[in-house]
């Protein structure tokens, strides 16, 4: 039986094995050398050097360019931002130039480049260092971006990123760090998986949100509701077959993730899915998300902010009949 | 790395005229409605372009800002392949999905360039970050214009740079004009060299009508930089002799102004020193006659090029 | 040496300071017991951050970054309000809407305060920029560590306020010059080619001063030129302050190390401890001004204790406000997001 990692030591195994693999990977960022705040990055400065782990100033515009720069000449860069809310201030060189420049040369030049960033509610940290912003990356073309939910993905797919000749946007979720699970190294490499089989209703999600499709699947199942609970993993490319097959099925969905509903993920994948041939819903889709507003630093306004597994039980509910379903995009399941 | 031969002076005039011609010509499909777009030409800069590509060798690497055919150009890329890319043919350089500021010709070392003022500069430190990490000895230069000296990038860029002692060269083509405003509406700092020798990167102006003043002043950057001994920054003074793209008719600027920096043209001057140092007036005449002609043909035969393929609209996204 | 000011004054700067002390103490004690998000504590600078804005006037602002607390209290912002803010209490100085790391006080002249490194920097110039087109006699404030220094928009803004003679301070806090003796599993501080830092200002033709910070009277003078300078239109200034980080700011999160601060150690060497005596000794700034301030012979041992006994019971009764007041309710998530 594989071991069981915490989610952050298999980031650390994904970036330790691409190191080994291939020469031309090497890590930029704030304090990378020391491990970084998390500790994603200790030790790799010991087994692989000051020349491939590098620590940069606070300038995460030029960092982000720079690796752009340097993938584009043949080395395979890993950016850390130490936070997805700092991702804003490099956004002109992933958007402009990153994503944009194999299209741009026609396909002469490449650019693999891996971009880790963690965020997420958790820890109180308010609204500079909270945010879910995968929206913004996912409407860019030329990006992709991963969202891995357990160890077993976080190191495989961090290895896939770091493989990937295009840039990648390797989302993790600061508040799955300190969670366990097996890393087999099996993991399939793209697409979506079913993380539990169900009748009634699919549950659609992504990072720290499958843990609470999966904890609402568990008190639907002592009221006889069977949910099936889906992992896209992947957003950029989005693999919604296994969604579309389920949802044939129950002809009920929700879509969950913890970024603000408005304007995210789940209204991409709610329209692919109505749109996907031989679908026929019983009831409107649902979304479940946090509310419009940024995430408040008090443990009450954050806990008021973030959605979870409850929401998700009464949206599931709701589709089912028990109480309406709401489609406003507001936060599901709460009033 | 294969040390390219240095140009004669005559190629270095080659080059010169090989760049008016191109610009022209290009301003003139661009009037005639042949070629459209946001075009920004480098005429009145070549000796910037030529003197520093000069100093360079072909696998050394070069990123371009929105004024940049004259760049491509001196580092040595396709006239026929570059016309066709800025007139949107299929046979361009990027399938003619970059257009005219964002041209690329990696064969020849012209990486990128962008759209965004100081979008490169991070770019060229990138490259020649992956000089270093794989133990190379190419030396890896951006060229951008005075208004990236008022961006945040271009100040990280010197204190990276500075700090990681990359091989690179940054040169600034400061022609005075921010867009349509003098450098002075910007900014109170009137030579961005200064800000160099904040981070102890060693710094030089030089006159961008002397075209070997700029060769010689960018030769001896790249040899710091091939040397281990970082960066450098080289201010290059010039002057664009058209407006900030085709159609502005650059009214913000004086007639006196003009005619001074017609008197400097680089491409005459050099021809000038070069009569003056023996060359027979015919050899020069030849010269730029020879470049007109290849210019030519190179638009005949990217605009008679089949234009770019709607098929390829979502090609590329992904490799 | 000590500000030139009445010695009213002088005290009034002190029981500032140990307003500031105290509160980052408390927090500290406070955080053991209950979760609190990431902060940052001041210790150690106070001797620069009350010198500086308690000088200003109402209607001036600052702009301040994640080591926020002292400026926030140099002010006069009420410790219990912040005590509050840092708890995620109703009662807190942002109804809980910003923790730690984004208090604002507008009435004590804060508008906000950006944990983005460099944030702040065109926040200040811009509210530099509205004074300036507003036609008031007003000054901004721009508060930032050394790291911020390597942010491109720092560059970006004090070009503009050179180019706009613009009535905005920068100061710099750089409390990285002990960072060459750091241990490992310390963070590292900034990372930066530009020796000295004034040089980076200087290059934009900025006027500059180099400051002792933990030096109370050349804190205080150098603002005051500043400030002067731009009341009178003559546009930023930029000061660097050097500290020494107080060691119990080098773990992630902030530790007693050196023990409560003891006012003995001012006047009887003999009680500062083996360890950290250098600290206590040569580099507590607020140490070296209580210090300073008896041998001037505006204070004695008893008044300094006096006071200091009345500041920790403030400063008690403003923790117990923040335990006392409730959260705010839930539906105030989702007020505010718009005007």
């Amino acid at each position: 039986m594989a071991a069981r990692i915490r989610y952050i030591e298999a980031v650390r195994q994904g970036l330790q094995s691409s190191m080994r693999s291939d020469p031309s990977v090497i890590v930029l960022g704030e304090d990378v050398r020391y491990g970084g705040p998390f500790g994603a990055t200790k030790g790799l400065a010991d087994e692989f050097g000051k020349g491939r782990i590098l620590d940069t100033p606070i300038s995460e515009a030029t960092v982000m360019g720079m690796a752009t720069g340097a993938a584009a000449t043949g080395l395979r860069p890993i950016v850390e931002i130490m936070f997805v809310d700092f991702a804003t201030l490099a956004m002109d060189q992933l958007v402009n130039h990153a994503a944009k420049l194999g299209f741009m040369t026609g396909g002469l030049l490449r650019v693999p480049l891996t971009v880790r960033v963690q965020g997420g509610v958790s820890g109180r940290f308010g609204a500079h260092h909270s945010q879910s912003l995968e929206a913004w990356f996912l409407h860019t073309p030329g990006l992709k971006v991963v969202a891995p939910a357990f160890p077993g993905d976080a190191a495989r797919l961090l290895e896939v990123a770091i493989a990937d000749d295009n840039p990648v946007v390797y989302m993790e979720h600061r508040g799955l760090y300190w969670t366990k699970g097996e890393v087999t190294g099996n993991e399939p490499a793209s697409g979506s998986v079913v993380r539990r089989r169900g009748d009634h209703v699919t549950i659609v999600s992504y990072s720290r949100m499958v843990h609470h499709a999966l904890a609402a699947a568990d008190t639907l199942a002592a009221d006889g509701i069977g949910c099936e609970v889906i992992d896209l993993r992947w957003l950029a490319p989005l693999d919604l077959e296994p969604a579309v097959a389920s949802l044939r099925r129950t002809g009920r969905a929700v879509v969950a993730h913890e970024a603000v509903t408005t304007g995210g993920v789940g209204a991409e994948v709610v329209a692919r899915l109505q749109a996907a041939r031989g679908i026929r819903t019983r009831a409107p889709i649902a979304r479940v998300g946090a509310p419009f507003a940024p995430v408040g630093a008090a443990p009450e306004l954050e806990d008021a902010f973030v959605p979870g597994s409850g929401d998700i039980v009464g949206a599931v509910r709701g589709l089912l009949g028990e109480a309406p379903p709401r489609t406003d995009g507001q936060k599901g399941g709460r009033t | 790395m294969t040390r390219t031969r240095p140009l004669t002076d005559l190629e270095i005039l080659a080059r010169m005229w090989l760049i008016r011609a191109f610009e022209e010509k290009v301003s003139e499909l661009y009037a005639a409605g042949k070629v459209a777009g946001l075009i920004h030409l480098g005429i009145g800069q070549e000796g910037s372009a030529v003197g520093t590509c000069a100093a360079l060798g072909r696998s050394d690497y070069v990123f371009g800002t929105h004024r940049s055919h004259a760049h491509a150009i001196a580092k040595g890329a396709d006239l026929r392949r570059l016309m066709a890319e800025i007139a949107g043919r299929s046979t361009g350089y990027c399938k003619g999905k970059g257009g005219s500021m964002h041209i690329s010709a990696p064969e020849v070392g012209f990486v990128t360039a962008t759209g965004v003022v100081a979008g490169n500069i991070p770019l060229a430190l990138g490259a020649a970050l992956t000089s270093v990490t794989r133990n190379e000895d190419r030396v890896s230069v951006a060229f951008f214009g005075d208004g990236a000296g008022q961006s945040g990038p271009f100040h990280e860029s010197l204190n990276m740079a500075a700090l990681w002692k990359l091989p690179v060269v940054l040169v600034c083509e400061n022609n005075g004009y921010v867009e349509f405003s003098p450098l002075s509406a910007h900014t109170v700092v009137e030579r961005l060299a200064d800000y160099a020798s904040v981070y102890s990167i060693p710094a030089v102006t030089v006159d961008g009508g002397d075209v070997l003043a700029v060769r010689d002043a960018v030769t001896e950057a790249v040899d710091r930089a091939r040397g281990g001994g970082g960066p450098s920054f080289v201010e290059v003074l010039t002057h664009r002799l058209r407006g900030h793209y085709e159609g502005d008719p650059a009214r913000y600027r004086t007639l006196s102004e003009r005619e001074e920096w017609k008197r400097k043209d680089p491409v005459a001057r050099f021809a000038r020193h070069l009569a003056e140092s023996g060359v027979p007036p015919e050899s020069l005449d030849d010269v730029e006659a020879a470049a007109r002609t290849r210019v030519a043909v190179a638009a005949e035969q990217a605009l008679a090029d089949p234009p770019a393929d709607p098929a390829g609209v979502t090609g590329d996204v992904y490799v | 040496m000590i500000p030139d000011l009445p010695a009213d004054r002088l005290t009034d700067y002190l029981r500032r300071m140990l307003v500031i002390r105290r509160f980052e103490e408390g927090l500290i004690e406070l955080a053991g017991e209950y979760a609190v998000g990431h902060f940052h504590v001041y210790i150690g600078q106070e001797a620069t951050g009350v010198p500086a804005l308690a000088q200003l006037e109402p209607g001036d602002v600052g702009f301040t970054t994640h080591r926020n607390h002292g400026h926030l209290l140099a002010r006069g912002t009420d410790p219990a309000a912040m005590f509050a803010e840092i708890l995620g209490k109703e009662t807190g100085t942002n109804r809980g809407k910003g923790g730690t790391l984004h208090i604002a006080s507008l009435e004590n002249g804060f508008p906000t305060t950006s944990a983005a490194t460099g944030g702040c920097t065109p926040l200040a110039t811009g509210a530099a920029f509205a004074f300036s087109r507003l036609g008031r006699d007003r000054v901004s404030v721009c508060l930032f560590g050394d790291g911020a220094l390597e942010e491109g928009t720092f560059h970006e803004s004090i070009n503009i306020a050179a180019l706009e003679s613009l009535p905005v301070i920068y100061l710099c806090e750089n409390n990285s010059l002990e960072a060459l003796g750091q241990k490992a599993n310390e963070y590292p501080s900034s990372t930066m080619a530009a020796a000295p830092l004034t040089d980076l200002a200087a290059a934009f033709k900025v006027p500059t001063i180099t400051v002792d910070g933990t030096d109370t009277g050349a804190v205080h003078d150098a603002m005051a030129t500043a400030v002067g300078r731009a009341r009178g239109g003559g546009g930023p200034t930029f000061i660097e302050a050097l500290t020494v980080r107080w060691p119990g700011s080098r773990p992630i999160w902030p530790q007693l190390l050196t023990g409560p601060t003891d006012l003995s150690y001012a006047w009887d060497p003999s009680a500062i401890p083996a360890d950290y005596a250098v600290w206590h000794a040569e580099q507590d700034g607020l140490l070296r001004y209580v210090r300073e301030l008896l041998s001037a012979g505006v204070l004695t041992p008893d008044e300094a204790l006096a006071m200091d006994e009345q500041v920790k019971d403030r400063i008690e009764r403003g923790v117990r406000f923040a335990l006392d007041s409730p959260y705010p309710p839930v539906a105030s998530a989702l007020e505010s997001v718009y005007a």
